[in-house]
């Protein structure tokens, strides 16, 4: 084969095999998660109105005026559901950036120092893993008060463990790499150490840890809004849904179909793109999975 | 086995401490607000008021009040309830056995079909069926339950009309036999059960498909294959019963899972469990319910991580004697 058609062919595999580096998985679920994301940055411009102003007359049914009808205020639903974006995503990001945070700092500390410390921060995760976490979510929340910003530091505080042990884990075995040793030898702090050699071995485990924890603190923000406990002032998608229900005799009319079931539709939207993407970068990061 | 209980004993207490420590120190002292007559929150009610200044003791010192609290958990004492004015342990046993109902009829289900169905289709890996189940279980697993809730309640419940929307059994029905009464509570578990049990078997599927496929892979499948033994022999009792171990180890993670899907279900369909206990006690700022519930629950869940635990040392020696040293 000469070197010309070689290339050519070169040419021809590669969005093929860029597709496949990458994961149809990751590459879906990610591809969603940025739809949601530019849905979010662009809510003014896309929503006919503001979610907050009472723009028609209340219960209307879908019509050109308001495409997914009003709710029981006379609020578009569908400003609402677009504006609702933003409070899922937010939630997401801050509780992600927190749990991945905390997780980082227990399980590097736990997997650097080793021994009694290490005993214990993995003690005080195994006790923060068995004890129930909605139960322990409703108590905080009840006492804590909901804002959503209380929602963010509520999630982070309950889920950092999952990250800290895999975190934890990582450290370890990379600390017992002979090129860490030998940094070591030649009299490199446990800074240094940390920053230099065993963070780039840990940031796919920060990145997958950071998408998971993001899917787990959008289905949470979501339920505790729904149950009551989230942010009353901000319209969360959970909030909406609970909104509607509360609506005697929602279902005995057909208004669920373009107020209840929107809402819920967007919710778990967001959370399988979150999932497949988790799950793409949980097959490149571990390649022993790739052969299932 | 011993070093477990141990750790299971110090996360008791910390389950104990946290309860008692939370509503004391968080800002606001959402305690002491409730005998305020300034706050919002004020109980105005003199007979519940003095009731729950002698359950929280919060003229004495700490250290007293603490003593007192682990006292009336022994004696079975968690407080009356502000809303209700009943003993929050009655509340608690009132809605406890609804609650047990619904998780263990979920769970059962979702364990023996997820089994069954999930090392089927470890079985036929990468056939069309396979594919379309794993894509399910990642649906049914992942998507908020309630909203799966939602779904069946408009088409079961709200378009169809087959079962009823609400409750755990009919509003002051007479029944004329048990039988009628049990056929009752059983159509007013079938769609709070269903729920439950399709987003358990989502995560169950996954887990019993992936061990088994991982299983599959094994030497020794080889060499029983070579053996010329039967298919039915190879894939239950070579396979499953390797892939059931960690299937044992996550009943208990399970379990949990399923008291939290309790609580959102609970809630959509007033279904008159533990969930929907504290949920309306979260409404009312009614603390004593709040912290009985969780209680409650975290040693229902702290029994059931102990019992998996145990029975995968029974299951698993190997295990035993690593947890033994």
């Amino acid at each position: 084969m000469s070197a010309l058609a070689r290339l050519g062919q070169r040419a021809r595999v590669r969005p093929v095999r860029w597709i496949s580096a990458l994961g149809l998985e990751t590459l879906l679920g990610g591809g969603a998660v940025l739809l949601f994301v530019l849905v979010a940055l662009a809510a003014p411009l896309l929503a006919p109105y503001d979610p907050h102003a009472f723009s028609g007359q209340p219960l209307e049914r879908p019509s050109a005026a308001h495409p997914l009808g009003t709710n029981d205020a006379g609020q578009d639903i569908l400003s609402e559901l677009i504006y609702g974006t933003r409070i899922s995503l937010a939630v997401g990001l801050g509780a992600a950036l927190g749990t991945v945070a905390l997780g980082l700092l227990v399980g590097a500390v736990a997997g650097y120092a080793g021994g009694p410390v290490d005993t214990l921060l993995m003690r005080l995760v195994d006790v923060m893993l068995t004890l129930p976490r909605l139960p322990l979510l409703i108590l905080l929340a009840a006492f804590l008060g909901s804002g959503l910003t209380q929602t963010i530091a509520i999630i982070s505080l309950l889920f950092w463990p999952v990250t800290a042990r895999v975190i934890r884990a990582q450290v370890q075995s990379q600390r017992q790499r002979g090129y860490v040793r030998m940094a070591r030898n030649f009299g490199a702090g446990p800074g240094y150490v940390l920053r230099r050699h065993i963070l780039p071995a840990v940031a796919p485990l920060i990145a997958f840890g950071l998408v998971a924890a993001a899917g787990r603190a959008v289905a949470m923000e979501a339920g505790l809004a729904f149950l009551g406990l989230g942010d009353p002032t901000a319209k969360s998608w959970g909030l909406m849904m609970r909104f509607a229900l509360n609506l005697p005799g929602l279902l005995l009319t057909d208004r669920w179909l373009w107020w209840l079931v929107p809402p819920g539709l967007c919710i778990t939207a967001l959370i399988l793109a979150l999932t497949y993407l988790g799950m793409g970068l949980e097959v490149r990061l571990q390649p022993r999975l790739r052969r299932r | 086995m011993k070093s477990r209980i141990s750790a299971y004993v110090v996360t008791l207490w910390i389950v104990l401490t946290l309860n008692f420590l939370l509503p004391r120190l968080l800002p606001g002292d959402p305690l002491s607000a409730l005998l305020d007559p300034e706050s919002s929150d004020y109980v105005f009610d003199a007979q519940v008021r003095a009731a729950l200044e002698a359950y929280y003791g919060l003229d004495q010192p700490l250290l007293a009040q603490y003593g007192a609290y682990l006292k009336g958990i022994v004696t079975g004492d968690l407080g009356r309830s502000i809303q209700l004015n009943q003993p929050v342990g009655e509340l608690i046993a009132a809605h406890l056995p609804w609650t047990l109902l619904l998780t263990g009829t979920a769970l059962t289900l979702a364990s023996l079909l997820g089994l069954l169905v999930g090392s089927q289709a470890a079985w036929k890996r990468g056939s069309t069926t396979d594919r379309l189940l794993t894509a399910a279980s990642v649906v049914a697993g992942n998507a908020p339950v309630y909203f799966m809730g939602t779904m069946l309640l408009i088409l079961l419940g709200a378009e169809l009309g087959w079962l009823p929307l609400a409750g755990g059994r009919t509003p002051f029905a007479s029944y004329s036999s048990p039988l009628a009464a049990a056929a009752d509570v059983l159509a007013h578990l079938v769609m709070p059960a269903l729920t439950l049990t399709l987003s358990l078997l989502g995560i169950q599927f996954l887990l019993v498909r992936n061990n088994m496929v991982g299983v599959l892979g094994e030497d020794f499948m080889l060499v029983a294959r070579a053996k010329g033994l039967r298919q039915a022999r190879l894939k239950w009792n070579h396979a499953l019963r390797n892939a059931l171990l960690p299937f044992v180890a996550h009943l208990a993670a399970h379990a949990s899972l399923a008291i939290t899907g309790a609580v959102f279900i609970e809630t959509l369909f007033q279904y008159p469990g533990m969930g929907r206990l504290i949920f309306e006690a979260v409404g009312a700022r009614d603390y004593p319910v709040i912290q009985g519930v969780f209680l409650a629950v975290a040693l229902i869940v702290l029994t059931a991580n102990l019992l998996a635990d145990w029975l995968n040392t029974r299951l698993d020696p190997r295990l035993a004697e690593e947890v033994g040293r």
